[in-house]
């Protein structure tokens, strides 16, 4: 017995499509084993294909890319009305991603070409020539249908996109299952752990690296504490320090200020005291983009209402 | 089977007119019923009466309530009362929660925004309960035994007492004798008695001492436990010498050919490489100094074996490892002076004649290198005029030490006193910056060596001291008057700031304590709990701790003695159990919680872990650690922001 | 806006800021009612979490009250929690959130007088931000 199989693009890259090729020769056994029902870009499939097919009768759809578009939220419920089990797949999907840190903007073509703009109309007789429908947000998958399971990344690394398969193809997912580990990345990473205390918080490219040594104690700051296990640590292997694709733990709710306490907690942690607050703050400065590093990937999904907040309460002023 | 749906009981107290006067509180119980969770609301006049907390018992077991919450006073009047009283009623006392709707709200508000700030207020608690889960508290057992780190006046007195109320110790003494600074002393401030003679009966009661246990020449290897439960190793380094055998004859120090400078007399004599540091030593033994023999290994002297008529000295020995558990320890190590060599300004270290008090109270001993006649160390002679520099190295935050070393005014005048005594016909000037006798009979033992006719109080700061000739020339400023003095002495004596022993810092790494900036063994809390470390169990005894003199030092022995007693004669430690919890599926043994807290209570392995005995409930670890995997027992994140959310929503006051 | 009451959730160390607050009390200082007080061991367990969390819910404004430096009844959990909303405070700023919403402030024991005029002189700051939600000034 097959198991149908639909794959779809949203807003994104594109990195998540191309991503499946990671499995290498195992793609084989699993296109071996799956229908594609609906996959643009893989198989000349067409939004007509899939409005023909009857509701619950795809097995599985992946998402991937963030909700940005008109289109993309029809596409999305689409496929929740014809799909059994519908995932988020990739960051964007699932987190917003590196798209969904648009939404710091308050209405993105109001504020790249300002509040005057106005989308041409169409070329008459070319309707669908028409610039696409531009959402006020950009939004993770959940915010739009209801998400049964999540294969997380930017993009899903092989061994998780694996596992996704395999237990989709023994009918063994579970609602709301996130394909990564329980725990923090800490917890598969080679770094060694010793000082626990930062007195410089510093970029990458700002500091000559030690290897072995935790980004943390160098005063890089890592996503890793607060991002689900499951790529190996690739990152930190590969000499940078974790960026929070996979997302955050399940209990550690907004990742961004988990991270944010975590980091402001181990300066000069154990050597604190009244005189050295300047001292504190000058390490602290030296965190120069907090929402690109806190958020790089999840501020659609936990910051994007309160930074609405006040933008949203100027627009009412306005 | 425990109920799964929350049962929660909410009692508005009128505290008389003090809440009712105010807050409409019938309105309160009202609204507060409806919230969900709630299944009994009522008010009474005063909840904490006994018919009040008879009504709370009540409706305990009538409504089978898994939750009270008493919206009435500050829970720091009556949560004790509430808890207890629940307890009898058969209700986890960890499942009663106060809502200060007294202190915060009717005593602090009017009108109806008083009404509905206690029923938020209320609604607040009520979320919270139901997060809450029954507790109880944590219970470990203790060791009946203490140990002791340092042997002076200060260790000798907390280890009396502790062995006087029924309990054994471990005294541990890192030089070969205990006695500490207080056996190198003449005699002592205000009082003049004999340091020697009050301290060795001291010495030999705690060497006499059924539970004492006296480990000389030793020193504290490691530490791990906690409160009750502590385990050490202990080095006790080789002496060579079998105490039990060796009688005191003496025979081997006068055919040892080796001389170093004697550490007792602070280098002002000379002694043997097997010696006994002063003649009431305790242990009452030579200690054959293996740094400064001739040769053990190989053995190339053994002139000392030669002669030793009772064959107690044996090369054979050697270090011995004790492993020992405790359950508490009393750290007591002391002081020293600071070094010569940061005094360049004052001639010291290059100048002979200058010397430090200390020294000085050598030079004043009937015991010491000259038999207590002052005669300075350059050629012996009788210093006629002699120059006291109070403050020395201290109250500098430039260029030394910023604090005051507390001892030294008194010193000082005791060593002007006795030093008049010794030489009638010598001049003594004192210069200092101002003088502090806060003790008692200080002030009239500082008057009286300022009345003496030969002692020259000279209110100021010497800039340099120098040698020229015979003579060693101190320049000054007289800030009364104005102008500059010099004084052409025979004897300087600087009164050295008190500084800790070295290796405090290596010792207190090892048990987890806290070192304050200038190296002192830092107590708990400087007004409250001055005799204790952060780490429970663990206590704090004389000059480690900051400069004291002894009576100070004994009685802060005592405390610190009483304060381990109080560990080692409970039946059993209980401790709150409103502590830090680590979820080990979820731990990644970041290790990011470990530097956040101030009693050493986590370690991480493959995952954290918190002890729940040192734990004292701060919380600061669970807000820092980033996946959410240490959590805090009845105050968990999901509490709160049901809380945070139930304070917010749209009060629902209506009648 | 000028019926505009900010709606205020206070995190208390129990030690200092909690008692200080009593003694406000006890003293019978009157000062606005808008906070509601939620009492915590130490500000050091205050997280950051959950102070966005009062914003989001509605709060205009969100007070921590800690012990004076030295103080803290743990002996260094301010200090850590002065580093947090330090930096929470620049995360607020980039996020177009005014940092003043969120205040830090120590009380001891003691100073009963110091938490009322404290708590009058944030009202009056967020009197002054406007509320920060769309539906802040009706109630
Ligand atoms: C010049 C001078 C004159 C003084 N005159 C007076 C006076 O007249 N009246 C008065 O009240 N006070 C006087 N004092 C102060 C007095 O010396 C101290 O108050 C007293 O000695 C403090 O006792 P203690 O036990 O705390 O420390 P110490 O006497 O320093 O004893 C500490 C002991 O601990 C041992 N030790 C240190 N580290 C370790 C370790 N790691 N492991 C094991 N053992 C260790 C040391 O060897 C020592 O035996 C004077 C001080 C000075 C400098
Ligand atoms: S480098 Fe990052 S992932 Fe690795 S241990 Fe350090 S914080 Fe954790
Ligand atoms: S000769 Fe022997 S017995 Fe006598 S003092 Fe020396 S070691 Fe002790
Ligand atoms: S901070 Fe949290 S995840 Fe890290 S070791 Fe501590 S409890 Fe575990
Ligand atoms: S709650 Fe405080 S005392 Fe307890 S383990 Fe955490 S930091 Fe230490
Ligand atoms: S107990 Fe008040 S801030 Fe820590």
């Amino acid at each position: 017995m097959k198991v149908n199989l639909a794959v779809y693009w949203t807003g994104g890259c594109g990195g998540c499509d191309v991503s499946f090729l990671e499995l290498g020769p195992n793609l084989l056994g699993v296109l071996s084993r799956v229908e594609i029902v609906f996959w643009p870009a893989l198989v000349d499939t067409k939004r007509e294909d899939l409005e023909r097919l009857p509701p619950r009768s795809i097995d599985f759809a992946l998402v991937n890319g963030v909700i940005r578009t008109a289109e993309n939220r029809e596409m999305a419920e689409l496929l929740r009305e014809k799909t059994k089990f519908l995932g988020a797949y990739g960051a964007c999907a699932h987190l917003g991603g590196i798209p969904g840190l648009a939404n710091q903007a308050h209405g993105i073509l109001e504020s790249v070409f300002g509040p005057n703009f106005r989308p041409a109309p169409p070329i008459e007789g070319y309707p669908e020539d028409a610039p696409a429908q531009v959402l006020f947000e950009a939004l993770p998958l959940e915010d739009v249908v209801s998400v049964d399971f999540v294969v997380p990344g930017c993009p899903p690394p092989a061994g998780l996109v694996a596992r996704f398969f395999q237990a989709a193809l023994e009918g063994q997912i579970s609602l709301g299952q996130v394909f990564a580990e329980e725990k923090a990345l800490c917890e598969e990473c080679p770094r060694k752990r010793e000082e626990r205390r930062i007195t410089r918080v510093a970029r990458p490219h700002e500091v000559l690296l030690d290897g072995e040594k935790c980004f943390l104690d160098q005063g890089v700051v890592c996503m890793g504490p607060v991002t689900r296990a499951g790529c190996g640590a690739a990152c930190p292997k590969a000499g940078m320090p974790c960026t929070g694709c996979l997302g955050p733990t399940p209990k550690a709710g907004d990742p961004g200020l988990a991270m944010l306490s975590a980091l402001a907690s181990l300066v000069r942690a154990g050597e604190e005291g009244e005189a050295a607050f300047p001292e504190e703050d000058k390490i602290l400065d030296g965190f120069v983009d907090p929402i690109g590093t806190l958020y790089k990937y999840a501020f659609a999904k936990y910051a994007r209402s309160l930074a609405q907040l006040t933008k949203r309460r100027e627009g009412m002023r306005a | 089977m425990p109920e799964t749906r929350p049962r929660i009981g909410v009692f508005v107290c009128h505290c008389g007119k003090n809440i009712a006067g105010t807050v409409d509180v019938a309105r309160v119980a009202e609204s507060v019923s409806r919230f969900p969770g709630v299944v009994y609301a009522t008010h009474y006049e005063y909840m904490c009466s006994d018919p009040g907390q008879a009504l709370v018992q009540r409706a305990i077991k009538e409504h089978r309530l898994t939750g009270v919450v008493v919206a009435a006073c500050s829970p720091t009047m009556h949560e004790e009362t509430f808890r207890r009283a629940a307890e009898e009623a058969g209700l986890n006392p960890y499942l009663v929660e106060i809502a200060n709707i007294r202190e915060q709200v009717s005593w602090v508000h009017t009108g109806f925004p008083a009404t509905e700030k206690a029923i938020r207020v209320a609604r607040t608690v009520v979320e919270k309960v139901q997060g809450n889960r029954p507790l109880r508290p944590a219970e470990v057992g203790v060791v009946r035994r203490a140990l002791v780190v340092g042997g002076g006046i200060s260790g000798i007195q907390a280890a009396l007492d502790i062995a006087n109320a029924g309990f054994e110790v471990i005294l541990v003494e890192k030089s070969p004798s205990i006695g500490g600074h207080m056996a190198q002393l003449s005699e002592t401030f205000p009082t003049l008695d004999c340091s020697q003679c009050i301290l060795t009966p001291k010495m030999v009661e705690a060497a006499r001492h059924p539970r004492i246990r006296l480990l000389a020449y030793s020193e504290v290897e490691e530490v791990s436990g906690f409160v009750g439960n502590y385990r050490v190793r202990i080095r006790k380094k080789p002496t060579y010498v079998d105490p039990a055998k060796c009688n005191l004859c003496g025979e081997c120090e006068k055919v040892c050919p080796v001389r170093v400078p004697n550490e007792f007399d602070r280098g002002l004599s000379t002694r043997a490489a097997i010696h006994i540091p002063f003649p009431q030593a305790i242990p009452s033994t030579y200690t054959l100094d293996a740094q400064n023999c001739l040769g053990i290994v190989p053995l190339r002297c053994g002139k000392c074996v030669e002669v030793c008529a009772p064959k107690a000295i044996d090369f054979d020995m050697r270090e011995e490892i004790l492993e020992e558990e405790v359950g508490a320890i009393v750290l007591a190590t002391g002081y020293e002076l600071y070094p010569k060599e940061a005094m360049a300004e004052y001639g010291y270290g290059t100048v002979p004649d200058v010397i430090d008090g200390l020294e000085f109270e050598r030079l004043l001993s009937a015991s010491g290198p000259t038999r207590g006649e002052i005669r300075r160390p350059s050629d012996g002679k009788v210093p006629k005029e002699v120059v006291f520099i109070q403050c020395s190295g201290s109250r500098d935050p430039e260029h030394h030490k910023p604090y005051c070393s507390k001892i030294c005014c008194m010193y000082t005048a005791k060593h002007a006193l006795l030093y008049r005594h010794a030489v009638p016909d010598g001049q003594a000037y004192v210069f200092y910056i101002d003088i502090r006798a806060g003790g008692k009979d200080y002030e009239e033992f500082v008057n009286r060596a300022m009345q003496e006719e030969r002692i020259l109080y000279i209110r100021g700061k010497v800039a340099k001291v120098f040698r020229e000739g015979e003579k060693v020339v101190v320049w000054g400023a007289d800030t009364l008057t104005g102008k500059r003095v010099e004084v052409r002495a025979d004897l300087v004596v600087l009164a050295q700031a008190v500084i800790p022993s070295p290796g405090t810092e290596e010792l207190a790494r090892k048990l987890r304590v806290a070192c304050g900036g200038e190296g002192f063994l830092r107590e708990a809390h400087p007004k409250l709990r001055p005799l204790e470390a952060l780490t429970a169990g663990i206590f704090l005894a004389g000059a480690a701790q900051g400069p004291k003199d002894i009576p100070e030092s004994v009685a802060q022995a005592s405390g610190a003695a009483a304060k381990a007693v109080a560990i080692l004669s409970a039946p059993k430690l209980e401790h709150a159990p409103e502590v830090a919890e680590v979820q080990e599926e979820l731990c990644s043994g970041c290790g990011i919680c470990v530097p956040q807290c101030p009693y050493g209570a986590i370690t991480v392995d493959e995952v954290a872990h918190v002890n729940e005995i040192l734990c004292e409930g701060c919380g600061t670890c669970v807000a820092a650690c980033p996946s959410g995997a240490m959590t805090f027992r009845n105050v968990e994140d999901e509490q709160i922001l049901r809380m945070v959310r139930a304070a917010l929503e749209a009060a629902d006051v209506g009648v | 806006m000028s019926g505009f009451e900010p709606r205020i959730v206070a995190f208390l160390c129990r030690w200092c800021a909690a008692a200080g607050a009593d003694l406000a009390g006890t003293s019978r200082l009157q000062y606005p009612p808008n906070a509601i007080p939620i009492r915590v061991n130490c500000s050091g367990r205050v997280e950051p979490q959950w102070v966005v969390e009062a914003l989001k819910a509605g709060a205009d404004g969100v007070l921590i009250g800690g012990c004076h430096p030295g103080d803290c009844h743990y002996v260094v959990g301010n200090y850590k929690t002065r580093r947090r909303i330090y930096l929470l405070h620049k995360l607020l700023a980039d996020m177009g959130i005014e940092p003043e919403r969120v205040r830090l402030a120590w009380v001891s024991a003691t100073e009963g007088a110091r938490f009322a005029q404290g708590m009058r002189e944030f009202l009056a700051e967020l009197k002054r931000l406007g509320p920060l939600h769309e539906n802040g000034g009706e109630k």
